[in-house]
């Protein structure tokens, strides 16, 4: 039994053990002699997560270079969200965004500095000065590494604290009570030797990250398969808001490695086919520095328009990208202030920055939606008004919490923008693990036991004992294969053998990512989220149904958790393209060409979607289907306006 | 897709093992005799039991592909089952460091025009040795177009291999954990009347950050350690990746507690084993120029 679970062990995970071990009232319970027992579960070995290759910045008004105020900081969150942004959230987010900033530096942080020793700052896109007025500088930076830098001073105070680690375990199940009120803890499998563990936690908190491996085009790393929120969905909780997905509009071709913000920041500018510096037309007075979905979509517009040009690296493949000129920068300064960025051009496109063009085109970045969360990380229901006895309101999950990508406490509304995504992960991750801390102090799990009880006498404990019976039982069903087919056998295969044993979860990834970059990446229109969502009915989810091993041995079978990992995307796709399609407007990063503009009247509201049982007697088996309903937008100083850059 | 006149042929040389069931019992005691894999011994600390082999994957790709793109290509398309470590797929997570014909580097890193070299029977014997000379990259002729290559692939030397390319590399984050790797400030804040610490960041000038800030940039990945022949050669040596991080905080202008992590290093099996080889550094990802770093530190150790 364990007072706090947390799973992932990026910026969010790490922010929220450092949170929950540095509160006062856990400091308190130590000296008192009761040690916390706190477990952080990650898929991946330490140091690996997706917060390391965050390049641009975090944002914070400390003013070190331009004055700055966070009311400013708080209205370009609200606008570049597109009005979607609960301002309570995006109001704290703001608010304690430099303390944030400087406690990471406490930690370790090796951030940029002015000549005067302060934390350096660089402009991006959409953070500005006076409600929208100029540019300012309010990306904190850490040379073109910050996430890099992040990631490794949170570990580096997790070793400090002594935090225990369970490392590449993944995840299968979140266990709720039956009436989903109370989190009883986790189904964990150790990839080492393919044993299920059942995690016995009083508070659960998921910070798994984005869902980016659902595009062929993205910037995220091959882990980033939605797991947390696809747990949620699985678990019978909502997703709020997940159609809306950023795509960052400088992908290294068709790579999608991300080149930073920071690029165009520093004097990078966007040109199409024609030498055209396109940005100033489409966002006179920000230009390529308008925030991402408008750049994203102006890119996506030149090449439609036919002034695309081809990746060098296929002169005769498609012509879906454009340039980006950095040869206005001088060399030195590139390199000094973009190392990242000049190294990924020369290493994966052969290409000098410093006297030639490189191609971009928009790669699939940021999920803006996830888990729904209070300001307080916890993990709640949202419940519509019946109509008539009871108001619409927010039930929370006891003890179940969220934060980082996974989640959404809607600062990012329909568009982040960058630099907001390290520091709602860091500060909603330690706001998070301060409110598991008020819990633990309570009732901690040493205290149990030093008066004589069992801790693992639990109501809650059966619940996840018989949920990793069954995983275990499916553990051993898709380590069985297929007719015991070997490896050998696999490989001699060569594409004739029984389509079934022949398929495999990593070319169900490559199918469902064409598929939905084909759907929804960057537009869509009715048709297009009918087709895929055909595509998967008839094809991906029976697949993803039938995937085996192709292999018997549990030690680290790789194939078993991604055959995992693909059916937490093949369901979050659905859940995406079913959200896509109730929302009949344009909005942020959700641009449907059947629906071209905003509309407040009808959609200024959080989607929030669900699993159903259709519990029809008449049905073979128990169908599923998705359930939408809305939840109003938390405005509180900012009414929506149009939002032009 | 490139014109097929641009592709190359590449047979991927992986050296495979499926480990037997576990048994609870501690492993027999290393034996340097009994290695078969490289002259360095990448089993050296515990041999693993299990069933090992070679595997050939052939693919035609693009010379500019990387290894890692080839090795998705053969869990996609040729064989799910082979099991190696990857996850950000650009060089900055560090999860993929693998002995690329003999030498350790990310695979996300090495591209097959660089490492595809011309399939030649002399260059490893059976027992998995070869001859020093045929590493040397500018003696080594280009791959041409239509051409056909072979690149060797064996977990990274050093560690106890767990899975075809997946190596237990616990060890080393055990030996950076205990040289307490964070930031112990000197206290040099700014504190208000009621006790708090006030909300300032420790000033730093630009010169000072200099000081430390491409030592920040280790990923942890292991490639120096693999390189390190007495790192990989299996003796107790705490390592170049822990005092890389060591060094890191030593260098930190922020950070108060000098004397005490010279002190911790300034042992046999500390800064003492290390014999100046200089491997650590040729292949390290980030560009740490890891033996020169090392000799900084051991000249601080004996001046303090």
């Amino acid at each position: 039994m364990y007072d706090a679970v947390i799973v992932g062990a990026g910026a969010a995970g790490l922010s929220a053990a450092l949170g929950l071990l540095r509160s006062d009232r856990i400091r308190e319970l130590k000296e008192q002699g009761l040690d916390p027992r706190i477990l952080v579960i990650s898929k991946l070995q330490p140091l690996r997560s997706h917060t390391g290759s965050a390049e641009g910045g975090i944002a914070a008004s400390l003013g070190n270079i331009d004055r700055d105020d966070w009311h400013w900081h708080y209205y370009d969150t609200v606008k570049g969200g597109d009005w979607l942004v609960d301002q309570d959230a995006a109001a704290l987010l703001a608010r304690d965004a430099p303390a944030t900033v400087i406690r990471l530096e406490h930690d370790g942080v090796a951030f940029s500095r002015t000549g005067d020793g302060h934390i350096a700052q660089r402009r991006f896109g959409g953070h500005t000065a006076e409600f929208g007025g100029e540019p300012v500088r309010r990306a904190a930076y850490a040379a073109d590494r910050i996430g890099h830098q992040i990631l490794h001073s949170l570990w580096q105070q997790c070793v400090a604290q002594g935090v225990e680690f369970a490392e590449e375990w993944y995840v299968t199940d979140l266990v709720l009570d039956g009436s989903r009120s109370h989190v009883a803890g986790v189904v964990a499998y150790d990839t080492h030797s393919g044993a299920v563990h059942a995690v016995h936690a009083r508070n659960v908190l998921v910070a798994t990250g984005g869902a980016g491996r659902l595009f062929r085009t993205t910037s995220n790393s091959w882990d980033l398969t939605g797991d947390g929120m696809a747990l949620a969905l699985a678990a019978g909780l909502q997703l709020e808001d997940v159609e809306f997905v950023q795509f960052h509009p400088t992908g290294l071709a068709h790579t999608g490695i991300l080149l930073s913000e920071a690029a165009r920041a520093e004097g990078g500018v966007l040109r199409n086919a024609d030498g055209e510096a396109f940005m100033a037309r489409y966002a006179p007075g920000h230009a390529d520095l308008a925030a991402r979905d408008v750049v994203s979509r102006s890119i996506m517009a030149e090449v439609d328009a036919g002034r695309g040009v081809a990746d060098p690296k296929d002169p005769d493949g498609p012509k879906d990208c454009v340039w980006l000129d950095m040869t206005g920068i001088d060399g030195d300064h590139m390199e000094a202030v973009l190392p990242q960025v000049v190294e990924t051009i020369r290493d994966y496109a052969n290409i000098d920055p410093t006297t030639q063009y490189v191609p971009v085109k928009p790669t699939a970045h940021y999920t803006m939606g996830g888990i729904p969360i209070t300001t307080d990380g916890e993990v709640y229901r949202w419940i519509p008004s019946d109509g008539e006895t009871s108001d619409a309101r927010r039930d929370v999950v006891e003890g179940l919490y969220a934060a980082g990508e996974c989640s959404c406490v809607s600062v990012h509304g329909a568009n982040r923008l960058g630099g907001n995504s390290l520091l709602d992960a860091c500060l909603f991750g330690t706001r998070a693990g301060e409110a598991i801390a008020a819990r633990v102090a309570e009732s901690p799990v040493a205290q149990i036991e030093l008066e004589g009880g069992d801790p693992a006498d639990d109501e809650y404990a059966p619940l996840v004992d018989a949920a990793a019976r069954t995983r275990e039982d499916e553990a051993k069903t898709l380590l069985a294969g297929n007719a015991g087919d070997d490896a050998a056998d696999a490989a001699d295969a060569d594409g004739g053998a029984d389509a079934t044993s022949d398929d495999n979860p990593y070319r169900l990834l490559a199918d469902l990512g064409v598929a939905m970059e084909r759907a929804v990446a960057v537009r869509c229109t009715a048709e297009t989220i009918e087709t895929a969502l055909a595509m998967l009915r008839d094809d991906l989810v029976p697949r993803a149904a039938a995937l085996r091993a192709h292999d018997g041995t549990p030690a680290f079978n790789q194939e078993v958790t991604a055959i995992w990992e693909a059916r937490h995307l093949v369901a979050l796709a659905e859940a995406m393209l079913r959200a896509s399609e109730s929302r009949a407007e344009s909005r942020g990063s959700l641009r449907r060409l059947d629906f071209p503009r905003r509309d407040d009247e009808r959609f200024l509201a959080h989607s929030m979607i669900e699993l159903r049982d259709d519990r029809d007697p008449q049905a073979a088996k128990p169908r599923t289907r998705h359930d939408v309903s809305w939840q109003p937008v938390r405005i509180v100083d900012y009414p929506p306006k149009a939002r032009a850059y | 897709m490139s014109t097929e006149n641009d592709m190359v042929t590449v047979t991927l040389r992986v050296h495979r093992f499926t480990p037997r069931a576990e048994r609870e019992r501690p492993g027999r005691g290393a034996n340097p005799f009994a290695r078969k894999s490289s002259p360095f011994g990448s089993s050296a600390r515990r041999r693993p039991r299990g069933k090992q082999w070679t595997q050939d994957y052939t693919l035609t790709v693009r010379p500019e592909d990387t290894v890692l793109d080839c090795l998705l290509r053969v869990k996609r398309t040729l064989d799910p089952t082979l099991a190696f470590r990857y996850s950000c797929g650009h060089g900055m997570c560090g999860s993929d460091a693998v002995a690329v014909n003999g030498t350790p580097m990310l695979i996300c890193t090495a591209t097959v025009a660089e490492w595809a070299k011309p399939d030649d029977p002399s260059v490893a014997d059976d027992e998995g040795f070869r001859s020093t000379g045929a590493s040397d990259a500018d003696a080594r002729p280009a791959l041409g177009p239509g051409e056909h290559g072979v690149i060797e692939l064996e977990p990274l030397p050093g560690f106890p291999v767990q899975r075809d390319l997946i190596a237990d590399i616990d060890p080393m984050l055990d030996q950076i954990r205990r040289l307490r790797p964070y930031l112990e400030a000197k206290g040099e804040l700014r504190t208000t009347a009621d006790g708090k610490v006030n909300a300032f960041e420790y000033l730093q000038s630009p010169e000072e950050l200099a000081r430390y800030e491409q030592l920040t940039n280790c990923i942890a990945c292991g490639v120096c350690e693999g390189s390190c022949p007495v790192f990989a050669g299996g003796d107790a040596f705490i390592g170049p990746a822990a005092l890389i991080a060591a060094s890191r905080f030593v260098n930190d202008s922020r950070d108060g507690k000098t004397m005490e992590r010279l002190d911790a290093i300034d042992t046999a099996d500390g800064v003492a084993a290390c014999q100046s080889v200089r491997a650590c550094g040729r292949q390290c990802p980030r560009g740490i120029d890891v033996g020169e770093e090392m000799w900084q530190i051991v000249a601080k150790v004996r001046e303090r």
